[in-house]
């Protein structure tokens, strides 16, 4: 009983860790992200090609991938979604058009397989990221063996949620932030650079999702549209959660995990991601506003 | 709206005759069925329009009727093809039934697994079709029912419809038994009509694709100018508004959702008979957001141009797609065309056109019809 719920902590630690950032570009700025799911790939091949290239681990990944994703975010943003506010369906499918860019940027090896260069690390082919020694293997938690990974994916995740909390409700941006989502123009009247909090935002949200990806690589296999599930689930968890709510995004995640793991004990994974599938409809249905919404105005 | 309405006349008759009159130009079969299938994706371009551009429901999840409608006629054709009736029972049975079955099960459609005589009546391909036709419209009756009672809208619904068509992919792909999975009901039959057989590579064939095309689009363009087609604008412009001024809203939005679905299921229905298969890909995400992507490049708030836009997209891509790496570069383009439409023609290639005539009218340009916002 305990590995099986320990299977669903882990199933939803990394769908908190995908929908943390989508919880913020979302929630504080009103833009729906599908190249998020883009930002976790891009996340997981920076894990690959620091492997090889850099011969760095995976945890040396993780600040080179939040650094990429988030200067990638930031692009995004003022290129972009700058002109979009406002018109969230026409972020949905401008940031989709996004997000197959990116996917075929990676596949053709950034236009260069046209010119019969291959990158190794790069193309339309599957990577793999080899784990660290020292999280390979189990470890006893509560009598129970455990993977190392993932409870190394589950210490992320906790550590990564802490550092978000800690952001918006303890530094001054973070006032920032959470002035724009709840009112923009009266946050605009106080004086508040809304531009400049809107591109940050979207950066830490992108580079959030880079780290996801770091941590995704190190027990999914690698390749261009792998993050097209993840948008969906991270969008689930967010609307589940409450737009807007990190405490909302933090239970929902769990309680999706749960259900995962737990109904996949029963049946097997296909079946359980339909019941998740469901759980989610049924929520929105009978509380469309999510589990935890705060008061927008 | 407000070109004069001989304009608009013309732009669809014009379409309808290039549609009946393409087989004098095409006489390579094999394009010919290409043609056909792209007539299909003219259809689902339809249904967008109706319900993302007249009732405001982005709905991400078209694919589930456009899948349900294309497994129902294929479950037919399955049963019609000479393996099904070759296997040595009395009833036609699916081969992939009998590789799956257990040692010493009844070879009949009864009882050779759990499901399999859900499979009964569609030996009679008519019920196929029905079902086909009755089952999206009944499932969009009862999401529609939920959701626009319940008051839900904007992205909501479009997250609802985008897990539900996910969730019913898995379903489908988990009752392997009796949807044969991943790989989905392939090696089908031909429709019959009267002891006609509609061979996909045969020009009657095409016929019925573009006939169907030319129905759903002027009977579509026709419903949406009715009284409540007109109230289905006006509640997607201000949806209160139209609720204080006493019209039972959800009432109007679920008939068009239904509509909507209807004419996807039909599509799907279509797209069976022309590419003689029908799989779990129909119901990808991907696959709903590409409808998506034709129709904002025609023109969300056009019946035509999104249906337009949905043909243009297919009929680049196939001349495209001659090598591998130029279909890989296509999907760029796509990418870069759907961000800058977005950004710069939020109306598709249906209000330049628009605009363009407008001019050519000497008229001032076409009041900008209002950007459909169907979020929020």
């Amino acid at each position: 009983m305990v590995d099986t719920l320990f299977i669903g902590l882990s199933l939803g630690s990394i769908l908190l860790l995908v929908a943390l950032g989508l919880t913020i570009t979302y929630g504080a700025m009103g833009v729906i992200n599908m190249a998020h799911g883009e930002m976790v790939m891009i996340g997981a091949y920076t894990t690959v090609l620091s492997g090889i290239y850099l011969g760095a681990n995976l945890l040396v990944a993780m600040p080179i991938a939040f650094v990429i994703s988030a200067g990638l975010g930031w692009a995004i943003e003022k290129v972009l979604v700058r002109r979009l506010y406002g018109r969230l369906i026409d972020t949905l499918l401008a940031t989709w058009g996004v997000a197959l860019v990116l996917q075929q940027a990676v596949r053709l090896e950034f236009g260069l397989s046209f010119l019969g260069i291959h990158v190794e690390g790069l193309g339309p082919g599957l990577q793999n990221v080899d784990v660290p020694d020292f999280l390979r293997g189990t470890i006893t938690i509560l009598g129970t063996e455990v993977n190392g990974y993932r409870a190394f994916i589950i210490l992320v995740t906790v550590v990564m949620t802490a550092v978000t909390w800690l952001i918006m409700n303890r530094t001054p941006i973070g006032m920032q932030v959470r002035a724009v989502m709840r009112n923009r123009s009266m946050a605009a009247a106080c004086g508040i650079d809304v531009a400049r909090v809107n591109a940050l935002t979207f950066a830490y949200g992108s580079g959030l999702a880079g780290i996801a990806g770091v941590m995704m690589s190190g027990f999914k296999t690698v390749f261009p549209d792998m993050g097209a599930p993840m948008v969906v689930d991270g969008f689930m968890v967010v609307v589940v959660g409450g737009v807007g709510s990190l405490l909302g995004a933090v239970a929902a995640s769990g309680l999706l995990g749960e259900i995962n793991g737990l109904v996949a004990a029963v049946t097997n994974d296909i079946l359980a991601r339909a019941v998740v599938f469901g759980t989610v409809i049924v929520v929105i249905v009978l509380m469309p506003r999510g589990l935890f919404s705060f008061k927008g105005r | 709206m407000t070109l004069p309405r001989s304009v608009t006349i013309a732009a669809y008759a014009s379409f309808v005759a290039a549609l009946m009159l393409l087989p004098l130009v095409v006489s390579d079969p094999f394009w010919l069925n290409r043609f056909a299938k792209y007539c299909v994706y003219g259809i689902l371009g339809v249904s967008i329009a109706l319900s993302w551009g007249y009732a405001g429901v982005l709905n991400l999840g078209q694919g589930l009727f456009f899948g349900l409608g294309a497994y129902m006629i294929a479950m037919s054709l399955k049963l019609a093809s000479a393996t099904s009736l070759q296997q040595g029972s009395t009833t036609p049975l699916p081969d992939f039934m009998l590789w799956n079955s257990e040692p010493g099960a009844v070879t009949d459609l009864c009882c050779i697994n759990k499901g399999s005589f859900l499979w009964i009546p569609f030996q009679w391909q008519w019920f196929g079709v029905a079902m086909g036709l009755a089952l999206p419209t009944l499932v969009a009756g009862i999401l529609g029912a939920v959701i626009f009672r319940k008051r839900i809208a904007g992205v909501f619904v479009s997250i609802i419809t985008l897990a539900l068509v996910l969730l019913v992919r898995l379903v489908l792909i988990d009752a392997q038994p009796i949807t044969n999975g991943f790989n989905g009901l392939t090696d089908l039959g031909w429709f019959t009509v009267a002891g006609f057989e509609f061979d996909p590579y045969v020009t009657p064939t095409y016929y019925l694709v573009a006939v169907s095309l030319s129905v759903v689009l002027i009977g579509a363009r026709l419903l949406v100018e009715t009284r409540a087609g007109l109230i289905l604008q006006a509640i997607r412009d201000d949806e209160n508004r139209a609720r204080y001024l006493g019209f039972d809203v959800p009432a109007y939005q679920i008939f068009f959702f239904c509509v909507s679905a209807l004419i996807a299921g039909f599509a799907g229905m279509l797209y069976v008979l022309a590419a003689e298969f029908a799989s779990p890909t129909f119901m990808d995400l991907t696959f709903s957001i590409t409808m998506v992507v034709w129709a904002a490049v025609g023109g969300r708030s056009s019946i035509l141009g999104a249906c337009i836009g949905a043909m243009l997209i297919n009929t680049i891509e196939a001349s495209m797609s001659e090598s591998a790496t130029f279909m890989e570069a296509w999907k760029v383009v796509i990418g870069l065309m759907f961000i800058l439409v977005v950004l710069y023609l939020p109306r598709g290639i249906a209000g330049v056109v628009k605009d363009g005539i407008g001019r050519l009218l000497g008229r001032r340009a076409v009041a900008a019809a209002p950007v459909v916002a169907a979020g929020e």
